[in-house]
């Protein structure tokens, strides 16, 4: 315990430390740039690690062909851009302590936004307060749009809008399908994918004979063998690509193959298909982008070349979370240029930034992106049809709505009962 | 009524997956008061070991439960002599100090396996896998038989060592009172290290059934861990045949509230089932765990 | 004045001269991380009332936090009361779910106890996933009321609270005798005439009201809480790491051990997002500290203090009178 006489030396460590503080943070310089500053926030530790990548891959691949370019185009002068990363560590708090790190210490221009909603719903409200534009390049919950936040914005349309889709275009399907069961894992992005997928059974007429939402780390059989004895045409499954496992492994070991089954999201991933195996064939998913849609822009060419560029730096194929997360960069420089904003950008800058991303409307490799200006996905990309695919063989095609499938649904799928 | 049978044999054979999991850990317990936190630790780490000679030797992940066996014993009679120290401590609650010990390590080897391996799923394939048995419209996926006639198995054996052998009763004598033990000659210090080695090695072969059943990841630990220490205590602590019983009840709970209540209540029932029968019956539920 | 109470005194000036000294000079973004730092020493300090000075290891202290978070949320935003009285509901709701499992857990010795609040905090993170007016897996998002310089206030208020209460009524007062007592020994302590029962629910009681209190001022200052955020291991573990490797059942070793650790913790973050190397030094440090310090780091320091005034009988004793 401190003594009296100690109290003195307890009184000069103090401030000792007030003093290195106060020296760390003045050795601020002052902001004076020709270059774009941009916070990347994304997870890049903790448990959505896996996805994190994924979109710092896609902001990444962004930076390399802007500059590649020269950089974006602003007023007739070309302008690069910086990136700078923050960790959000998959958890609320660490994502609003580095959004609030990199507005105040790194003055960025703009954001492009975490992986997973938890973060996003976590760094929002510091962008609100500051007044930052954010562009999250993955988010899919509906949750975070219901929420009205100013000044965040997000590349995929919500999962409410795209996994439904899925039971429309089963719906053509001859032989017909009468009837579905659901199981839902209870997180954020897979309950409302689980919602979405019976919303869109009930719209689509089938009968919705089982509707589960389960805590992701139970077993499954006991889930399984009761969809089994309900007896689906088609059990859709709405997780993440290792709840995915998780139902596959179970249902394998319980012999049981329905005649369709429906996995929105992952199946095309890497983890999934060496996981699985065999057992990925004719998964049926759904999607906001492939590489075949003939889709193009002057930073990236066609979607091919997109891909083409993946590989060659990464070594992995993207799917529509990287290229969602490439195309978030190219609508800000849109913006940018519309409201002629050379950086840095002042306050108020970052405010025209906003109003013009509101009326971005631009084509890319990835396809159209525009924001919605109101209603329950206020701000979120308005312009993307999902595409429904199915694996076959070890890779994804294409199966519908209407002209956009390249291929005829494998239904009932070999085998399956 | 199919489905009825089948939720009855799902449940027994979530059973037979906490049965290979609680088996060793409830006789550390049990014989030395030790608090494994650790235990999803080595089920993982189990399951570490199975899936990388599966990956490098190609062979069956089952094959390798013995060397598995014999790996853990050997971590575990590395370890023990830490734990020992704690034991023979003097200072009040020394049995918390070890649980706090094992809290510490358990965070240590997850973090090692997470720098290491990253936070990927793994999975491995043995010959069971994707297999069932087919009896009356009921599906038994055989490699859920291999596990939990595998844990009965081990059941049996460890009832056998500690009831008809010398050895086990050296570490009942143990269990009971160690001073007295010690005063009949027995090598209590031999006997304990052997205890936990041997608890090692029954969890890590575990690791690798849970590792083919579901997949392998660092973080899966804390949730053996949960469910290891419940099951132990309404097993009654060191009381082995409860052990059986306490999985299978477990097993049964969550295949029936799936089911027939709600998924999404599934282990909520299942904690408050455990918190509720640790209040009243506090030695298990056979009443015949040390107190 | 009394020893003990002149130095409180120094002790509160000290904390509220860095305090004061760290707002104007800190920016935003380091602010938010003493903020956490506050944070931390308050439910730090909270768990050592019942973990460290009466012995019983509460592996549940979370459901103390979450459910102190989740009473101020959902009396903000759908009972719209203002911040400050949902926040003491808070803190009311977390005295009472502690009352209420006190009773019947407090009866469980050693590890089972342990298990039993391990098994509450299990329950109430299944039940923020589940039911309706927590928003499920949602989660629930809160307007932002104040600013960041409202919440640190606000957090070092709370810490210095729990801090006063642990030095005043525990480290000094009648309050911490007789928890030692039971402690060191129940039985003994019954026969001192101690009603072991009611001090320890009472010390259980208070060390569950202040995370209340805290849980609902995070909620409050991060916006945005979801079950895991809350009830999850990132709240419970650290309230227990700390306590036990600053010295449990000391005053100064949570408060050290907390502001040492979470520094650290976010230094690794901010240089190298390396939250799985952390774990490895915390998961060492913590092994090697109960192998070789079990009494932790101030906790061994007293000890080795006591020792050495022992051998140098005169000189200190009279400091001490003075």
């Amino acid at each position: 315990m401190v003594t009296s006489r100690g109290f003195p030396r307890f009184l000069a460590l103090v401030a000792a430390i007030a003093a290195t503080m106060l020296f760390i943070t003045s050795a601020q310089a002052q902001d004076k740039r020709d270059f774009y500053k941009v916070g990347v926030i994304t997870s890049l530790s903790g448990a959505m690690v896996y996805g994190g990548n994924v979109t710092r891959r896609g902001y990444d691949l962004w930076e390399q062909q802007v500059n590649k370019n020269g950089g974006i185009e602003v007023g007739g002068k070309k302008y690069k851009v910086k990136l700078v990363y923050a960790d959000a560590q998959s958890n609320p708090q660490s994502a609003a302590d580095a959004v609030q790190r990199m507005i105040s210490r790194d003055n960025v221009d703009f954001i492009l936004g975490p992986y997973a909603s938890s973060s996003t719903l976590g760094a929002a409200p510091i962008t609100e307060r500051y007044k930052v534009p954010m562009i999250t390049g993955s988010a899919e919950s509906p949750s975070i749009w219901a929420r009205h936040f100013k000044y965040t914005f997000g590349a995929v349309p919500a999962v409410d809008r795209t996994a439904g889709e899925i039971m429309t275009v089963l719906a053509k399907q001859r032989p017909e399908i009468k009837t579905v069961s659901i199981i839902g894992m209870n997180d954020p992005f897979s309950k409302s994918t689980a919602e979405a997928l019976r919303d869109g059974a009930k719209k689509a007429g089938f009968k919705v004979l089982s509707y589960d939402i389960t805590p992701p780390d139970a077993d499954m059989t006991p889930l399984i063998s009761k969809a089994r004895s309900l007896k689906p045409d088609v059990l859709a499954v709405g997780g993440e690509p290792n709840n995915h496992i998780a139902v596959v492994k179970a249902m394998e070991s319980l012999s049981y193959k329905p005649k369709g089954l429906v996995m929105h999201y992952g199946v095309n991933t890497p983890d999934f298909q060496k996981a699985v195996g065999k057992a990925a064939n004719y998964v049926i998913g759904a999607t906001v982008w492939d590489p075949s849609l003939p889709y193009k822009d002057a930073v990236f060419g066609t979607a091919q070349n997109y891909v083409k560029l993946s590989e060659t730096r990464y070594n992995v194929k993207p799917d529509y979370t990287q290229a969602a997360s490439s195309a978030a960069g190219e609508a800000f420089a849109a913006a940018l240029n519309t409201a002629d904003l050379p950086p840095p950008l002042s306050a108020a800058d970052k405010v025209k930034l906003v109003d013009a991303l509101e009326n971005v409307r631009i084509k890319t490799f990835y396809g159209t992106i525009g924001f919605e200006k109101q209603g329950p996905w206020y701000h979120d990309n308005a312009e993307l049809k999902p595409i429904v695919t199915q694996m076959i063989d070890g890779k994804q095609v294409l199966v519908g709505p209407g002209d956009l499938g390249t291929q005829k649904i494998v239904y009932p799928q070999p085998s399956g009962q | 009524m199919d489905l009825l049978l089948q939720t009855l044999v799902n449940g027994i054979l979530i059973g037979g997956v906490y049965l290979i999991i609680t088996l060793g850990f409830n006789l550390a317990f049990g014989v030395l008061g030790v608090i494994d936190f650790a235990v999803g630790e080595w089920v993982m780490l189990g399951g570490f070991t199975g899936y990388w000679l599966n990956h490098y030797l190609g062979l069956d992940p089952l094959l390798f439960l013995p060397v598995t066996f014999v790996v853990f014993v050997i971590v575990g009679a590395l370890v023990y002599p830490m734990l020992a120290r704690l034991l023979k401590g003097r200072q009040h609650a020394r049995l918390l100090m070890v649980f706090v010990f094992t809290f510490g390590l358990s965070t240590l080897l997850k973090g090692g396996a997470l720098t290491a391996w990253g936070f990927n799923q793994r999975a491995m394939d043995s010959f069971f896998s994707a297999r069932s048995v087919e009896l009356a419209g009921v599906y038994m996926p055989q490699i859920r038989l291999v596990a939990f006639f595998f844990g009965v198995l081990i059941t049996v054996a460890v009832a056998w060592m500690l009831y008809r052998t010398r050895f086990g009763l050296s570490v009942r004598a143990v269990a009971q009172d160690e001073g007295k033990a010690r005063l009949m000659g027995v090598n209590t210090n031999r006997v304990a290290a052997l205890v936990y080695a041997l608890y090692a090695g029954l969890t890590g072969m575990a690791g690798v059934l849970i590792g083919v059943i579901y997949t392998v990841t660092p973080q899966m630990g804390v949730q053996y861990t949960i469910f290891a220490f419940f099951i132990a205590v309404l097993a009654g602590l060191g009381y082995v045949p409860g052990v059986l019983l306490a999985a299978l009840l477990l097993g049964l709970i969550q295949a029936f509230v799936a089911v027939y209540i709600g998924s999404a209540y599934s282990l909520l029932i299942v904690f408050l089932s455990l918190y509720l029968i640790l209040l009243v019956a506090p030695r298990g539920i056979l009443n015949r765990g040390r107190a | 004045m009394k020893r003990a109470t002149r130095d409180l005194c120094l002790f509160s000036l000290a904390a509220l001269i860095i305090m004061l000294v760290l707002l104007f000079t800190l920016d935003s973004a380091n602010l938010r991380v003493v903020t956490g730092v506050y944070m931390w020493i308050g439910l730090a300090l909270s768990w050592n009332i019942i973990g460290g000075y009466t012995g019983y290891l509460s592996f549940g202290h979370a459901a103390f936090f979450g459910i102190g978070a989740y009473t101020t949320a959902i009396l903000v935003t759908v009972a719209g009361w203002p911040f400050p009285l949902a926040v003491l509901t808070g803190g009311v709701a977390a005295g009472v779910l502690a009352a209420l499992i006190g009773g019947p857990t407090l009866r469980l010795a050693g590890a089972y106890f342990a298990i039993g609040t391990w098994a509450v905090a299990l329950c109430m993170l299944q039940l923020a996933n589940i039911l309706d007016i927590t928003g499920g897996a949602y989660g629930i998002s809160l307007p932002s009321l104040y600013s960041d310089t409202v919440f640190y206030l606000l957090m070092f208020a709370l810490a210095w609270l729990v801090f006063f209460f642990t030095w005043h009524y525990i480290e000094h007062g009648s309050f911490g005798r007789k928890l030692e007592a039971l402690r060191e020994n129940e039985l003994a302590a019954e026969m001192l005439g101690i009603n072991t029962n009611r001090q320890k629910l009472l010390a259980f009681i208070v060390s569950a009201v202040f995370p209340g209190l805290i849980g609902g001022v995070y909620a409050g200052w991060i916006v945005f809480i979801e079950p895991n955020a809350v009830f999850g291991s990132n709240i419970n573990d650290p309230m227990i790491l700390m306590t036990i490797l600053g010295g449990a059942g000391t005053v100064m070793g949570p408060v050290i051990a907390a502001v040492v650790l979470y520094l650290l913790n976010r230094i690794l973050w901010i240089n190298w997002s390396a939250d799985t190397a952390y774990l490895i030094f915390l998961g060492f440090l913590t092994c090697v500290v109960v192998l070789y310090a079990p009494n932790g780091l101030v906790g061994t320091f007293k000890a080795w203090l006591a020792n050495r005034r022992r051998s140098l009988p005169d000189t200190q004793d009279d400091e001490e009178a003075s």
